[in-house]
């Protein structure tokens, strides 16, 4: 170019070098190591576009699809896809597949998501619904098998994809908990994290300034749209997220999976990349976040409330490296969301957009990026631990079985805790022990003791304790600390009083 | 190093043949895992190579059923590497490389009795196989 350097390029003159095969595309990836080499400047003037990728299991997505009319027509009122329940939001053959809706017969292994993953590869899926029959719509029920080709309309519409970054997840309590962010080992002997980190489409275009609504994207394998903000969103503490639809029918599943997390439910890994088009310096600083710029906090998802203890903050850096140390312990932590994935994602957009068969498109209209999330208005509270829990009664390890006896008696309850000199949780024992040790002539205490004691936590919700202590077959839970200090006692008989009132 | 996997049933578990094992033969093995309760039990041990064939008889001698546990296998076709099993795997046997891809070592696994990373995998690609096809060390082997 012979005129003075320009400092900005627009989206048009970006596609008019797509149409021309000469636009200059590196992924995510790419961009970070070339502005480490070169610096920004350089990066700026080479090149026109930064593709990016996630790969995540993304809960809130599902597909719009429209049957059809069957003869006689059907209102349908319920319907199902392969045993999965699906909603019927709008007219007679309207339906959404919910990516989280759990199969009938196979709860928990198979749902909307596999579905989904399903018709996308062009499988035969099961259709059957039923209805109450009107003058105008006669039928009451109708079962078929259907490809995507037999439907009128199959499209993704997600309503909160592409998070920005996620929590990473630990687990400090003895058990092992199974949730969304999957398996968790009790004692923090593993650690979850999810996104992917500098190669996120927000992370890239954290202010929001390419895109938008309109922006056009990669989704599950072919091209799709941003349609707005998505539910949730919340730039501001860098929880942005995205609504986004697109024609399933010319998708992939090799970027639409269905998944099963166990004793949490199914959901569905979406595949989606965002180019971002470097229209001046500020994008080409900004596509070069590091994992090392980006933090995320480890939560403690043990504890069953909404606002669950942050432990630490840690960058991706860290959490990709696949350990991670808290409070002085090292974890090994690992990802839920495939970073592999998330780089095929990015680098097929790439080929896309150098082979001409990929435009950029400005949106037409911004997202906002000053909202915040509100948690959830509630006009009922529900009992927690703390609410019914009383001072526990006590014993130490050196005390006599037959004084124990006593404080059974003279206490009337049928649980004692044993705690240390610190008041440190030690064990439990019952009058059934005491009972069992009488008959058997046992005099230690250590020899009826149990040292494995189910406990609870006082901020804990009683239902979950309840729960706890039906599974276990046992009728209290000492409630403890952080630091196993004993606070007081929790017993079936506290929750059959509160249900009672 | 070899694994093998010995089987104690219900007469076994009072006994302790592993130490008796480890006096008679002079020799050190270590222990990746091990479920016992009164109706039995489950040991996977490590011993040297060059020793397996004299440690596997001594086991025997005392009645317990040894075999190499067929390990965790994994199907790759499924397996989009998102890196969920990684951080449970007590022993390290599944890493993720450079390029992000998931890699499982054979070699590391413990096998079945440990099968930790199974009920995590989202796409069910990880299958424990529970000795069924378990292949003998020995063709004596009943």
């Amino acid at each position: 170019m012979s005129k003075q350097e320009k400092n900005t390029r627009t989206i048009q003159e970006i596609n008019e070098k797509i149409r021309k095969g000469d636009a200059q595309v590196l992924t995510a990836e790419e961009m970070k190591k070339l502005v480490e080499s070169s610096g920004v400047e350089v990066a700026f003037k080479e090149v026109d576009v930064v593709t990016t990728g996630t790969f995540g299991a993304m809960c809130s997505s599902g597909a719009v699809i429209n049957l059809g009319h069957s003869d006689p027509p059907i209102k349908i009122q319920k319907a199902w896809f392969n045993d999965v329940q699906v909603c019927h939001p709008g007219a007679a053959v309207d339906l959404y597949i919910g990516a989280t809706n759990s199969s009938e017969k196979q709860p928990f292994d198979y749902g909307g998501g596999h579905v989904i993953q399903e018709l996308v590869a062009g499988n035969e899926v099961e259709f059957r619904a039923t209805a109450y029959g009107t003058d105008c719509y006669p039928r009451t029920q109708v079962k078929t098998t259907l490809t995507k080709d037999d439907l009128n309309q199959f499209f993704l519409l997600n309503f909160r994809n592409c998070y920005q970054r996620y929590n990473c997840a630990i687990n400090t309590s003895d058990e092992t908990i199974y949730t969304y962010m999957n398996k968790l080992l009790p004692r923090m002997r593993n650690a979850t994290f999810s996104g992917a980190g500098e190669l996120n489409p927000l992370m890239n275009d954290p202010d929001y300034e390419t895109i938008g609504m309109g922006t056009r994207i990669f989704l599950g394998g072919g091209q799709g749209y941003v349609i707005g903000e998505g539910t949730q969103h919340s730039p501001k503490s860098q929880f942005g997220t995205l609504m986004v639809k697109g024609d399933a029918k010319k998708m992939s599943p090799e970027f639409l999976q269905g998944a099963s997390f166990t004793r949490y439910g199914v959901s569905m890994y979406v595949g989606l990349g965002i180019p971002i088009p470097i229209l001046n310096l500020g994008l080409a600083k900004k596509t070069a976040i590091r994992d090392s710029e980006i933090f995320t906090d480890v939560i403690d998802y043990s504890i069953m409330r909404r606002d669950r203890p942050v432990l630490r903050k840690v960058s991706y850096a860290e959490l990709k490296s696949g350990s991670i140390a808290v409070n002085d312990k090292k974890v090994r932590v690992s990802s839920l969301s495939s970073i592999k994935m998330a780089k095929k994602v990015a680098r097929t957009l790439k080929s896309w957009i150098n082979e001409g068969q990929f435009f950029l498109t400005s949106p037409i209209e911004r997202l906002p990026n000053d909202s915040v999330v509100k948690p959830m208005r509630q006009t009922q509270e529900i009992p927690f631990v703390s609410n019914v829990m009383h001072p526990a009664v006590t014993c130490t390890e050196n005390e006599e079985i037959r004084a124990i006896a006593e404080r059974i008696v003279t206490k009337s309850v049928n649980h004692i805790v044993v705690i240390d000199n610190q008041g440190k949780l030690r064990g439990i024992v019952t009058s059934w022990d005491i009972t069992r040790a009488m008959a058997e002539g046992k005099k230690a205490l250590s020899d009826i003791e149990s040292r494995n004691v189910i406990t609870a936590k006082p901020d804990e919700p009683l239902e979950s304790a309840s729960k706890r202590m039906a599974q276990h077959n046992i009728s209290a839970l000492p409630v403890i600390n952080a630091e196993r200090k004993v606070l007081g006692i929790v017993t079936s008989e506290d929750v059959s009083k509160l249900l009672g009132r | 190093m070899v694994r093998i996997l010995l089987r104690l049933n219900e007469d076994l578990v009072s006994k302790p043949i592993v130490s008796e094992v480890i006096l008679e033969q002079k020799m050190l093995f270590t222990i990746l895992s091990a479920h016992i309760n009164a109706k039995g039990g489950e040991i996977v041990l490590e011993v040297p190579d060059e020793a397996t064939d004299a440690v596997v008889q001594a086991f025997r001698k005392k009645g317990a059923h040894v075999s190499v546990p067929k390990l965790i296998e994994v199907d790759n076709d499924k397996c989009f590497s998102c890196g969920s099993c990684v951080s449970l795997c007590p022993v390290e046997a599944i890493s993720i490389d450079t390029d992000s891809n998931v890699n499982f070592d054979r070699e590391k696994c413990v096998g079945s009795t440990c099968s930790i990373c199974v009920d995590a995998c989202p796409v069910k690609a990880i299958k424990s196989i529970r000795y069924a096809n378990s292949e003998s060390t020995n063709s004596q082997e009943k």
